[in-house]
């Protein structure tokens, strides 16, 4: 049984002991037995399992640890795995990489790129250097992009 | 007289007449060549501005090498000849300096970027390369301070652009995919190649670290950003094939904030991967007796202090007591309750029963046998039960050790020497699952008085285990300077050093590095125009620049090279690792391993022993947050 769902409570590494403290209070208040209706027994007894091994931040690790079937695996290396394995699992986490770096930055990054880009493309055209900028703002882009997203789960 | 001056007179204008000359080429060769000298000097005032070295300029010229690859592709096509592409440079430099006559600055700019910019910027890192060494050896500048006024501006600069570096969230992860350990972004470096962040490679923690820094310099930061970037390395390495992570930290001096630390360190080490983080004691246990015997007896002889001349008679007859105590027929104690009741000399009788040599030495002991007991009676309830178990080291992913090393020194000191024996008794378990193991005592100067750390550290490479210390200062380190320097100097994965008042000792084993020393002759408050320039020897890490170093700073030195660097925060990535994979339905949860070690299946039958009383009060019941103990009821 999973006493973190006993409890009401996501399962995630970041719970304090009030957190834990909080939601056992709010279900034995409901479903303490002593209540005029008679409570709910059932799920007192499990709130109170559930409670008596998350009350520290070493039980809820154990706990952790035990919904894990299988050791936690962390990404994979470049090399370790098939290079179009590892560029897919590298762009499905890029979205929630840059929402939880500094969008906002990088978008202002990007628009720059952009607009000297579109600039030499439209001022100088036909000349080699109009690619050769727009290759120059491409690498700029790539370089310092990478400093605004977030760094990837686990790492 | 006259013909004599008349001719000094003309050597001086000839002089003049020379320097006017090689200006005027030189301010004609820059202008023909404005774009390049549009972006070498806009570089250079650009790193002179915020503090970048002359690699900063070259590492961004050889970025930009692609461009200058796509420019000459896009020429090739279309002059499509040999002469035609070889003058495409000059064309361009013409048509821009057409334009630019014509006031059209704009085009003008764009058509000569992608070669002025790459060889503008490679000019500016060489021109700032040439003047901050001539600064720097006393050969340039105005006035006699300026060398001195120089670098301290410079400092200040390079310390702001590390700060905001910090700020980026990509820069700094845990690890990065090389398998390396960010530590912070570089403010100077010295006698190694400069890069913006410095990285620790993941070997270097087998080979052991210093860190030194006085209290409030960010030395927590530090050690928990190398503690959670060593186990998500380890943890990356697991999964080819090397053993498991198992982080050991020691916070040998305790107090009000030690718990919030120890809950930091949890979480961001949960952030990196750890599955199961135990603080001891508040949490989980460890058991002593899990000891082989033999190490347990003379573990716990060191434990109590011995004097010289007379008492190291009865320390003597103490250490007789405890081997025949621990080593006893039926198997070594399981417990504090178990051992102290082995030192009743009744019970030694009868476990030695047919064994004269023994009974001999037990009769010769059994004077002092009352007091030997009192006295581990006394240390092991000092100790606490947290040392009793159940529990072992293999439970846990981290453990964060609590030691009381400020209010109770003689105990967090017995205390320590228990927990690094069981440290290193399980890198050296062949039996149990092999893991690889990082050890850190962190304010070690609370129980270098008689922990022997000196002696784990040096058989640690051999055992695989890392060792990592910090302490407040350089005395700090251990009780003598033969000690200290058994530490500081065998630890080949770095030193590093905070801002601490006495940092010499340290700063000696990065060496010195040759430079150029100039002396002037001064006229007035100004330069005169003799002087001379000697080779000398210079610290390679500045003990002045070490003591002025701020919160978060700190110099690692490392193979004769000294590296200043702004520490990150450690901070895991703020997106969830991977979650568990769902469990079949119908499948039960798999049971968490026994906390209880088993006997071992080679060691002598174990003798049966009375029922061992509970140690301490009950644990808390559920519901006694709600309702009181009980269950409110009476």
């Amino acid at each position: 049984m999973n006493p973190f769902a006993a409890l009401g409570l996501p399962a995630a590494p970041g719970l304090t002991d009030e957190e834990v403290r909080a939601a056992w209070r709010a279900l034995a208040a409901r479903t303490h037995p002593d209540h005029d209706d008679g409570g709910n027994p059932a799920a007192y007894t499990a709130a109170s399992a559930a409670y008596a091994q998350l009350r520290t931040p070493w039980g809820r690790s154990e706990a952790l640890a035990d919904l894990a079937t299988t050791a936690y695996v962390p990404p994979p290396t470049p090399g370790a795995s098939a290079p179009g394995t590892a560029v897919l699992s590298w762009l499905a986490i890029l979205p929630a990489r840059v929402r939880r770096g500094r969008p906002l930055r990088l978008a202002a990054r990007a628009i720059a790129a952009v607009a000297v880009a579109l600039l030499a493309l439209t001022v100088i055209p036909g000349t080699p250097s109009a690619p050769a900028i727009a290759t120059g703002c491409a690498l700029w882009l790539a370089f310092t992009a990478l400093a605004d997203i977030a760094p990837p789960p686990g790492r | 007289m006259a013909g004599l001056l008349r001719t000094l007179a003309l050597l001086w204008l000839l002089r003049q007449a020379y320097r006017l000359l090689r200006t005027l080429i030189s301010a004609a060769i820059l202008a023909a060549l404005w774009p390049l000298t549009l972006a070498a000097a806009a570089s250079a005032t650009a790193a002179w501005a915020l503090g970048w070295p002359p690699a900063r300029l070259y590492r961004a010229a050889a970025r930009s090498s692609p461009v200058v690859a796509v420019w000459a592709l896009a020429a090739a096509m279309r002059y499509r000849a040999w002469r035609a592409l070889a003058l495409a440079p000059v064309r361009d430099w013409q048509q821009a300096t057409g334009l630019l006559t014509h006031g059209r600055a704009l085009p003008a700019l764009l058509l000569t970027a992608p070669l002025g910019v790459p060889a503008g910027l490679a000019a500016g890192g060489l021109w700032w390369q040439r003047r901050t060494a001539a600064v720097a050896a006393g050969s340039a500048g105005r006035h006699a301070y300026a060398p001195a006024a120089f670098d301290q501006r410079q400092w200040r600069r390079q310390a702001r652009a590390a700060r905001g570096l910090l700020a980026a969230p990509g820069p700094f992860p845990l690890v990065t995919r090389s398998g390396m350990v960010p530590a912070g972004a570089v403010i100077r470096a010295v006698g190694r190649r400069w890069t913006p962040v410095l990285a620790i490679p993941f070997a270097l923690f087998a080979r052991h670290m210093v860190i030194v820094g006085a209290s409030g310099t960010g030395k927590t930061n530090l050690m928990i950003r190398l503690w959670a970037g060593w186990y998500a390395a380890a943890l990356t390495a697991a999964t080819r094939g090397k053993p498991r992570p198992l982080l050991c930290a020691l916070d040998c001096k305790g107090g009000p904030d030690a718990r919030a630390k120890a809950a930091r360190t949890a979480k961001v080490l949960r952030g990196a991967g750890a599955r199961r983080v135990a603080i001891w004691p508040d949490d989980a246990t460890v058991s002593l007796w899990a000891l082989p015997p033999r190490d347990l007896a003379v573990l716990l002889h060191q434990m109590t202090e011995h004097g010289d001349g007379a008492a190291a008679y009865y320390a003597d007859v103490e250490q007789a007591v405890l081997m025949l105590a621990v080593c006893a027929p039926g198997g070594p104690p399981g417990s504090a309750a178990q051992f102290l009741e082995r030192l009743d000399p009744a019970w030694l009788e009868d476990a030695y029963a047919g064994d004269p040599a023994a009974l001999s030495a037990l009769r010769a002991a059994k004077a002092h046998a009352g007091d030997i007991a009192l006295r581990y009676t006394t240390l092991l309830g000092r100790l606490g039960p947290a040392l009793d178990g159940p529990g072992c080291l293999a439970d846990a992913d981290a453990w964060y050790f609590i030691l009381e090393g400020t209010s109770e020194p003689s105990v967090a000191e017995a205390q320590a020497m228990a927990l690094t024996e069981l440290i290193a008794h399980a890198a050296t378990d062949r039996t149990a699952e092999p893991r690889a193991m990082l050890l850190a005592a962190d304010d070690y100067s609370a129980v270098s008085r008689r922990v022997p750390l000196s002696n784990l550290y040096e058989r640690g490479r051999s055992l695989g285990l890392g060792v990592m210390v910090s302490a407040q200062s350089w005395q700090g380190l251990g009780a003598d300077d033969d000690e200290r320097y058994r530490i500081a100097a065998t630890a080949d994965g770095g030193l590093w050093v905070m801002q601490t008042p006495y940092p010499q000792p340290l700063t000696e084993l990065a060496g010195t590095r040759r430079v150029l020393e100039s002396a002037r002759k001064l006229l007035g408050p100004t330069w005169g125009d003799e002087g001379s320039t000697h080779l000398q020897h210079a610290w390679t890490a500045d003990p002045d620049l070490i003591r002025r170093q701020g919160v978060g700073q700190a110099c690692y030195i490392q193979r004769g090279t000294a590296t200043f660097v702004q520490i990150a925060r450690p901070r895991p990535s703020p997106l969830s690792l991977p979650a568990a994979p769902a469990r079949p339905a119908g499948r039960a949860a798999p049971v968490p391993p026994p906390r209880v070690r088993a006997p071992r299946a080679d060691g002598p039958p174990t003798l049966p022993l009375p029922a061992v009383p509970a140690g301490g009060p009950p644990p808390p019941g559920p519901l006694d947050d709600v309702l009181g103990p009980a269950g409110g009821r009476p």
